[in-house]
């Protein structure tokens, strides 16, 4: 039977049976990095038992990640809009250092400008809030001045290093107020196991985004100004609008990670600028889990803990810290490839589907397929259009 | 003009079929150019023009059919240049730098530039087309003619001997009258040299003008294929739409319609200037025009999607100045874009959240959140009614094939029975059931009492569903048809401003 005849007496509906919701579940495309969480787990319970396998690791492992999993939030917030946040290690690090100055003590810091001796919790309250200001400039700049949130981030981020060095003057700092220190070990017991401050933290904040993306009509909009500004605009989506409010609270979500950061470490040269690019592979790694291409809060979490049980593993046996960044970056470029495979292998399975009709049809497909690489359309062919009907996305 | 080189033709297509889901674009298409000839190929669009020519340029790949060379010899390889509609220059270089885009290929391109050569070599190749301008500036900043004698230029650059293939397509699209001129006379010394040339167009006068030869498709299939000597306006304009004159379908009376719901008037932007528009509860008011007649701007300067200016805009009696997409849609207007995958949709979004995309609201519950279960509900309601197939709220939108996609479009627009509708192209790339489907839906909306505005290449669609169309003709309203004068015979002589020449 030819292809054609078939395009055209076959109703789809009939075709395609819906897959099975179990195998669609637990099937390699939704839940990968639990898989490879799985292998991972294995390889380092077989080469290093005794420290792998102990609770406080893992304890340690949920703790000290924390503040790395809110940083992939602060970044998937704006990138669900479609707005790259580079600067959310420069935010971090600014954070970290303006929330210190604050508390010292003007006599003892002649020289900061910004030691005013303010009391701890003011301290905090304004750095969060600074950090939704630094994201509402970098909003403006990319939806008012239309500069590429690639660059405008990038910028800001240069810029906030500098603004780091001047408020700091680039000093080791830890003389922060006591009950400011105590905030990190802060906790809820639950037996054996701490409920640290700062996983209490992630869990409101994880739900909140949660809650916002993907229940209420706000997320929805952001969703659509992501994957089509165009198209979102003219349902009435206010494109602008929802971008600069994403960057605003990928900013707020900083400065809270700033908050905690200082508390824990003090102020420590380099420590957030090392966030964005595991951020940054949490975040596609996870678009590929449980929403089919869709960046996603349990998606990113999972994917930054799988990530984070790898580094432990590597750390433990005693792989030197350079292979760190080596991991993430491989880490990264791996998960971008993965979610675009993703988007791009789904959707020619299901035009497949819908358009074949048995076995003889399929295999002409196949052979078709194997003839003609989908053919690339430069800026010119794309423009050729002006009958339209090719051009609707319809081809197979 | 006749075939030299004994007869043989440079090139010669043979039974082309081109599918796409649900529609034949090319149905058997054949078709051969000889040396020194011009053959203009017309057709509304969806006619297939461009599909041809797209499989001829290799970003298609054909399902049946020949395509050869017959007068190619190892000595004299016939070779096949197309220039596009956009022409494909870089603007910001000058038309040195973009005649010299081509070349260059291998250890060549790192050699360094003569500069005075190239200069030289760039002018003597435009100066064969008439007047030699200033090839030093950015192209951006030369007329639109000069620009496509560089395109020509360019193409013609490197052929070793004139009888070759070339094909223009839709050429004059950005040119004024006297502009088309030069390209005509350029393209005429040409095929006096001996190139095969082939014209896409959808502009009857000029293809009458220029060709030697005239081949009409329609829905995919060729109709005529004849001398130039054997066509005029009148036979012309019933090939292209297939109805005879004087026999044509009148457009329907007998819709009752209401109060006013849109008045505007001396509405400009994008290329629409002091358009007065009224549209009635119930009423289906079509617009129509060629190409650049500012028929396809329309819709979006009424949405507030482009922006425009009026002395007066009023929506059910209120004024409405500040248009903006939000607004408009708060205020009951619904708008389906042409390009359904760019503007009309979200295409990696499933069809449950397309459809309630515009609207929310009345599907959150207290705490704000969207009631998925009823929003579930209520898309699975809108996907029976307006017949999707697959009938899955769930699907992605980008899954369904293009008649479907419109349906979910639709559904969206319609689900709360909006005042005002604008329909822009709202059957292009769309089967024949689907079509029907979205007819009746059009219908029943204007029934239910909303004010629709179709805007469509289609004149045989317009007169089917509309009361009354405006013709548009380089952005203003050229005639207003209803009853007896809606024909579609009527509305393609009034859009290529030949209304005196024609029928009647």
């Amino acid at each position: 039977m030819k292809k054609t005849e078939a395009l055209a007496t076959v109703d789809p509906s009939i075709l395609e049976k819906p897959p099975s919701q179990w195998r669609r579940l637990l099937g390699f495309q939704n839940i990968s990095a639990i898989y490879i969480f799985i292998v991972i787990f294995i390889i380092f319970s077989i080469w290093t038992p005794q420290t792998f396998l102990k609770p406080q690791t893992w304890a340690n492992l949920l703790d000290t990640n924390s503040l790395l999993v809110m940083a992939a939030l602060a970044v998937l917030v704006p990138l669900v809009t479609g707005v790259f946040n580079l600067a959310v290690g420069a935010e971090i690090q600014w954070a970290m250092a303006l929330c210190i100055v604050l508390q010292l003590k003007p006599e003892d810091f002649p020289d900061l400008a910004l030691a005013l001796n303010t009391p701890w919790p003011l301290a905090v309250l304004i750095t969060i809030v600074v950090g939704g200001l630094i994201g509402m400039v970098s909003g403006l700049v990319i939806t008012k001045l239309r500069i590429d949130s690639f660059i405008a981030t990038l910028g800001m981020s240069s810029i906030l290093v500098a603004l780091t060095y001047l408020i700091s003057a680039n000093r080791p700092l830890k003389d922060v107020q006591p009950g400011f220190h105590e905030m990190y070990g802060w906790h809820i017991p639950l037996g054996d196991f701490r409920l640290t401050f700062p996983v209490i933290v992630l869990i409101v904040i994880a739900f909140v985004v949660w809650y916002l993306l993907e229940r209420t009509p706000v997320g929805r909009r952001m969703y659509a100004a992501g994957f089509n500004p165009d198209g979102a605009r003219l349902s009435g989506v206010n494109v602008g609008r929802l971008q600069l409010g994403a960057t605003i609270a990928g900013g707020l979500i900083a400065g809270v990670i700033g908050v905690l950061a200082s508390s824990k470490v003090y102020l420590a040269g380099g420590f957030g600028a090392g966030m964005l690019i595991p951020a940054l592979s949490a975040v596609f790694l996870g678009s590929t889990q449980f929403k089919g291409g869709r960046f996603n809060v349990w998606g990113t979490v999972l994917a930054l803990y799988v990530l984070a049980v790898g580094v432990l593993g590597l750390t433990l046996v005693k792989v030197p810290d350079l292979f760190t960044d080596f991991f993430y970056g491989v880490a990264l470029i791996g998960a971008v490839a993965m979610s675009r495979w993703e988007r791009t292998s789904k959707r020619t399975r299901a035009i497949r589907r819908a358009t074949t009709l048995g076995a003889e049809a399929k295999a002409k497909l196949a052979a078709e397929d194997e003839a003609q690489l989908p053919p690339q359309l430069t800026p010119t062919q794309t423009a050729l259009k002006q009958d339209g009907i090719e051009d609707q996305g319809d081809k197979p | 003009m006749s075939p030299s080189l004994g007869g043989q033709p440079l090139l010669k297509v043979t039974g082309m079929i081109k599918e796409f889901p649900g529609l034949r674009a090319l149905d058997d298409v054949s078709l051969d150019v000889s040396s020194g000839e011009i053959v203009a190929v017309v057709g509304h669009n969806g006619s297939g023009k461009s599909t041809l020519v797209k499989i001829l340029a290799g970003v298609y790949t054909k399902d049946a059919g020949e395509i050869e060379f017959p007068a190619s010899t190892p000595e004299e390889e016939t070779e096949l240049h197309i220039i596009h509609q956009d022409l494909g220059l870089s603007m910001q270089l000058n038309a040195i730098e973009n005649l010299g885009i081509p070349k260059y290929r291998g250890a060549s391109g790192w050699a360094p530039f003569n500069s005075k050569r190239e200069r030289e070599a760039a002018l003597a190749l435009i100066s064969r087309f008439g007047e030699p301008f200033d090839v030093t500036v950015p192209v951006a900043a030369l007329a639109p003619a000069q620009r496509s004698i560089i395109g020509i230029a360019r193409a013609l650059d490197g052929w070793k001997h004139p009888r070759n293939i070339l094909i223009l397509d839709e050429p004059t699209e950005a040119l004024h009258a006297s502009e088309v001129a030069i390209l005509f006379e350029a393209v005429k010394k040409l095929a006096a040299q001996g190139a095969g040339i082939i014209f896409i167009s959808h502009r009857l006068d000029e293809v009458l003008e220029l060709s030697d030869r005239i081949v009409v498709l329609r829905d995919g299939r060729k109709v005529a294929d004849e001398a130039r000597t054997e066509v005029d306006h009148e036979r012309l304009v019933e090939l292209v739409t297939g109805v005879k004159a004087g026999e044509a379908e009148t457009g329907r009376v007998g819709r009752k319609t209401g109060e006013v719901v849109l008045d505007i008037e001396n509405l400009s932007g994008a290329g629409v200037e002091d358009v007065d528009l009224t549209l009635h509860k119930g009423e289906v008011v079509g617009i129509a025009g060629v190409l650049g007649s500012g028929r396809e701007a329309l819709p979006a300067l009424v949405f507030g999607s482009l922006e425009s200016e009026a002395d007066k805009f009023e929506l059910s009696g209120e004024p409405y100045a500040k248009r903006s997409p939000r607004a408009s849609i708060r205020r009951g207007m619904g708008f389906v874009p042409g390009d359904r995958g760019k503007f009309g949709s979200v295409r990696p979004m499933t069809a449950r959240e397309n459809t309630t995309l515009p609207e929310l609201k009345s599907l959150t519950n207290a705490a704000g959140a969207v009631n998925v279960r009823k929003e579930r509900q209520h898309v699975m309601g809108l996907v029976g009614k307006y017949d999707v197939k697959p009938p899955r709220p769930e699907q992605v939108f980008s899954q369904f094939s293009g008649g479907n996609q419109q349906k979910v479009v639709f559904a969206k627009w319609l689900r709360n029975e909006p005042r005002v509708l604008l329909l822009e192209e709202p059957t292009q790339g769309v089967d024949i059931g689907a079509k029907q489907a979205l007819y009746n839906a059009i219908d029943s909306a204007a029934e239910s009492g909303a004010g629709v505005i179709v805007c469509s290449s289609e004149a045989k669609e317009l007169v089917r569903l509309c009361d009354r169309v405006l013709v548009l003709r380089n952005g203003r309203v050229a005639a207003e048809l209803s009853g007896e004068e809606l024909t579609e015979t009527r509305i393609v002589l009034e859009g290529y401003g030949l209304g005196n020449e024609g029928v009647k």
